[in-house]
């Protein structure tokens, strides 16, 4: 079923990735792996990661110490996106702004040093301190505390579409005049443990274990970093827009063509950025739905490495590095779909209004 | 057509197509399967915490509530289900049958599920030490491919052949009823036509040891509200609701248990794991759900309290009611279910909103138990001693949980 979503909008981009901490748009700068250093691995292995930086000197007065690095990234990305929307805080009514998380693992760094904690010390010796920065909330409540949001706080998760479900309920919360400004944010840190899964359930892309770029024949290349937008409800006045959400659809099976064409109804967007999990860019199943539905001549912004490689959790960097992607010389309309599939286990579709 | 639901003192529920109502409520609880079970063991006043003995993890001699006398897991079993995602089945299984909806009538249905811990249970600390290792044991890859809280929802999804929109939330010990809350946006958006939402949550070493370094646990029975009162006891289960547009209940002649009448979700702001002192979170939310409810403080018959038992949390809320039902005529009634079988953490707001429904059907003020000497509260009824009965047409189930999530529903009697 189609949920209806007019009325909010995109005012405010920020993002901490392997492009390191960026308010805005993210510039298509060509990206490679680089290798791992922070912990072990039985050779060279790579990944997108997130360059080291200090968050004070991007977000003056930030304290960081002893969280996870996801909830940094969450701190840092939401300032970004909060500067980039021109919003004073100081002006706001901090009770009616929502924070809406998505993430595919939380706060794994910090959950494998739990782990270790008990193994060194035994289950009763574990530390108090980093229980609860394992929550895969810790991010989303240390985005309230620091901004002083008061208003709901939620951290969602789909094994797919967590960043689309995460715009849709945020979106929701607007609508329903439950906030009036959300902070969405999507993502997920490498760790030693999850990467160590790709690579014994051989998912991983061979570009991963070679330093020679290799043709991505299959697997994927793991990627961290968070992306944070600001919607808010176009009753506000706004300093800007990247997109206003027209309605979104999501489902967990079914063919997606006919819904998402029954969602459009006479629109027919000529510019598609897709999303998706899982699949090697170069055979997206996305892109060739989006070519299904918007025929040839569209412009379909395939899925990237750099968000494809968050599993699950790509999809607010998919959508910043489409809206960074759209054509400064080609006319492509005001609409826009936002896309996403995952073979036979569903599909998220955004309607997209451009400035 | 639809004024059978509102009762006399309340405001009509006008919109069918808005007004969200509960038509099934499934319970894996330590008193069994079903809402029968729980009820029945609630108002003997039966208590489910026992000592440890051991079964969380060598060395932890705690009270704890397990959830024993399951049927056989195996006909639940999936290589990749967790404990957690057992349990959420279970219940999901339950509210199925109590809503008198087959799977085809599920099919588009969308689920919301909460969990804290996901298929933590399935792990263990050698995989910290030598992952890739501990990925080779046999079955490794499959027991770590229901970590993520996300498979909650997949597990319940995907055992029924439910195909709508989907999703998990974990926010700490709020979860099950935000779970309930953002499943009502979502009817309200019409992103599907009926919904499962609930909480899941078993006991496991990871978070018993962590409460037990926050020193957090009462190593006896816990007792909440209590000016003596010395910590939580953790307990484990799960709880789902079926909820749907009142037009969409109608239509298929579901029996209504309960109506959906408020919801609001707060923040606090204030600190990782203790709430804001004055409660000023809780009492917002509570607030909120009122206005949404348009019901004022004196049309509340009783609260579901969090009363998870801590010093900080049950200060904290006690100023929250008294902030949030002052000017109240009587003194509200409210208790802490969790001194029955414990917190259940990511279940619990899921488990105490089936409770607040079973409450409101059976016209039962449900007391804490074991509470000799309540914190002084102004204006609250801090309910003890025996169950009190009386009818309850509206009542309300709030949660809290670490990192200041706040989240108030409040339910309606669906019979005049």
């Amino acid at each position: 079923m189609t949920s209806h979503l007019s009325s909010v909008t995109i005012t405010g981009i920020g993002s901490v990735s392997p492009h390191g901490p960026l308010a805005g748009l993210i510039p298509s700068a060509p990206l490679e792996p680089t290798a791992i250093s922070a912990w072990t691995t039985p050779g060279p292995r790579r990944a997108f990661l997130v360059p080291p930086f200090r968050p004070a000197d991007v977000v003056p007065g930030v304290k960081t110490r002893r969280l996870d690095r996801l909830s940094v990234w969450a701190l840092v990305a939401s300032s970004l996106a909060i500067k980039d929307a021109g919003i004073d805080l100081n002006q706001v009514d901090r009770s009616r702004v929502a924070v809406v998380f998505a993430t595919a693992f939380g706060c794994v760094e910090l959950t494998e040093a739990f782990y270790l904690s008990a193994a060194a010390n035994g289950w009763n010796g574990t530390d108090p301190i980093t229980f609860p920065e394992t929550l895969a909330s810790a991010p989303t409540s240390h985005v309230a505390m620091f901004h002083q949001l008061r208003g709901p706080n939620i951290t969602v998760s789909n094994k797919y579409f967590s960043g689309e479900s995460a715009m849709i309920q945020a979106a929701s919360l607007l609508r329903h005049g439950q906030a009036d400004l959300a902070i969405v944010l999507a993502g997920d840190a490498l760790a030693r443990t999850l990467y160590s899964w790709y690579e014994e359930a051989n998912l991983l892309s061979p570009s991963c274990l070679n330093s020679d770029p290799v043709p991505e024949a299959g697997g994927f290349i793991p990627s961290e970093g968070v992306a944070a937008l600001v919607m808010e409800s176009s009753t506000r006045p706004s300093t800007r827009s990247y997109a206003r959400i027209g309605p979104a659809r999501w489902s967990s099976g079914g063919q997606p063509a006919g819904g998402i064409s029954q969602m459009l109804g006479s629109s027919m967007p000529s510019f598609i950025i897709c999303s998706g999990n899982g699949a090697p860019c170069a055979t997206s199943p996305t892109a060739a739905l989006a070519r299904e539905i918007a025929g040839d001549g569209a412009i379909v912004i395939e899925p990237k490495s750099l968000a494809q490689g968050l599993a699950g959790t790509g999809a607010l960097f998919h959508l910043i590095l489409g809206l960074s992607s759209k054509p400064g010389s080609q006319p492509i309309g005001k609409e826009a779909l936002f896309l996403a599939t995952a073979r036979d286990n569903g599909f998220a579709a955004m309607l997209l209004e451009l400035p | 057509m639809f004024e059978f639901l509102t009762h006399s003192r309340l405001p009509p529920l006008t919109d069918p197509h808005k007004t969200i109502v509960v038509t099934g409520v499934g319970v894996v609880s330590p008193y069994g399967i079903g809402l029968d079970s729980m009820q029945a063991g609630m108002l003997s006043g039966k208590s489910c915490l026992q000592p440890a003995k051991d079964d969380v993890y060598p060395g932890f001699t705690g009270t704890i509530a397990q959830v024993r006398a399951l049927p056989p897991l195996e006909e639940y079993s999936n290589p990749q289900y967790s404990r957690t995602d057992q349990l959420a089945v279970m219940a999901a299984q339950d509210a199925m049958a109590s809503s008198g909806c087959n799977r085809s009538a599920l099919l588009d249905a969308g689920i919301v599920m909460a969990s804290t811990l996901g298929g933590l249970t399935e792990i263990d600390t050698s995989i910290a030490k030598d992952p890739a290792a501990w990925y080779r044991r046999p079955g490794g890859l499959l027991r770590a491919a229901s970590y993520p809280f996300a498979h909650v929802a997949d597990a319940v999804g995907e055992h029924f052949g439910i195909r709508g929109p989907r999703c998990a939330i974990s926010v700490a010990c709020a979860s099950g009823a935000m779970a309930i809350a953002l499943a009502a946006n979502m009817l309200l958006d019409g992103a599907a036509p009926i919904v499962l939402a609930g909480g899941c949550d078993p006991l496991c070493p990871f978070t018993v040891s962590g409460f037990n370094s926050l020193q957090a646990l009462d190593p006896n029975p816990c007792t909440p509200f209590d000016q003596n009162r010395k910590g939580l006891n953790l307990g484990e289960g799960s709880a789902v609701l079926i909820l749907e547009t009142l037009a969409a209940a109608t239509a298929r002649n579901a029996n209504v248990l309960a109506v959906l009448r408020g919801w609001a979700m707060t923040n606090d702001a204030f600190h990782p794991t203790a709430p804001q002192k004055e409660g000023s979170g809780l009492a917002d939310c509570i607030r909120l759900s009122m206005e949404m409810a348009e019901v004022s403080g004196d049309d509340i018959g009783y609260v579901n309290a969090h009363g998870t038992g801590t010093p900080l949390n049950d200060s904290a809320e006690a100023q929250a009611y008294e902030t949030a039902f002052r000017g109240r005529k009587l003194p509200i009634p409210i208790s802490s279910t969790k001194s029955y079988f414990g917190h259940c953490l990511g279940a619990a707001g899921a488990l105490e909103a089936a409770i607040t429904i079973m409450a409101i059907r059976a016209g039962a003020l449900i007391p804490t138990l074991r509470l000799a000497t309540p914190i002084e509260t102004p204006g609250v009824d801090w309910l003890r001693g025996e169950v009190k009965r009386q009818p309850l047409p509206l009542a309300m189930s709030a949660s809290s949980g670490f990192g200041g999530s706040n989240t108030v529903l409040i339910f309606e009697s669906g019979q005049a």
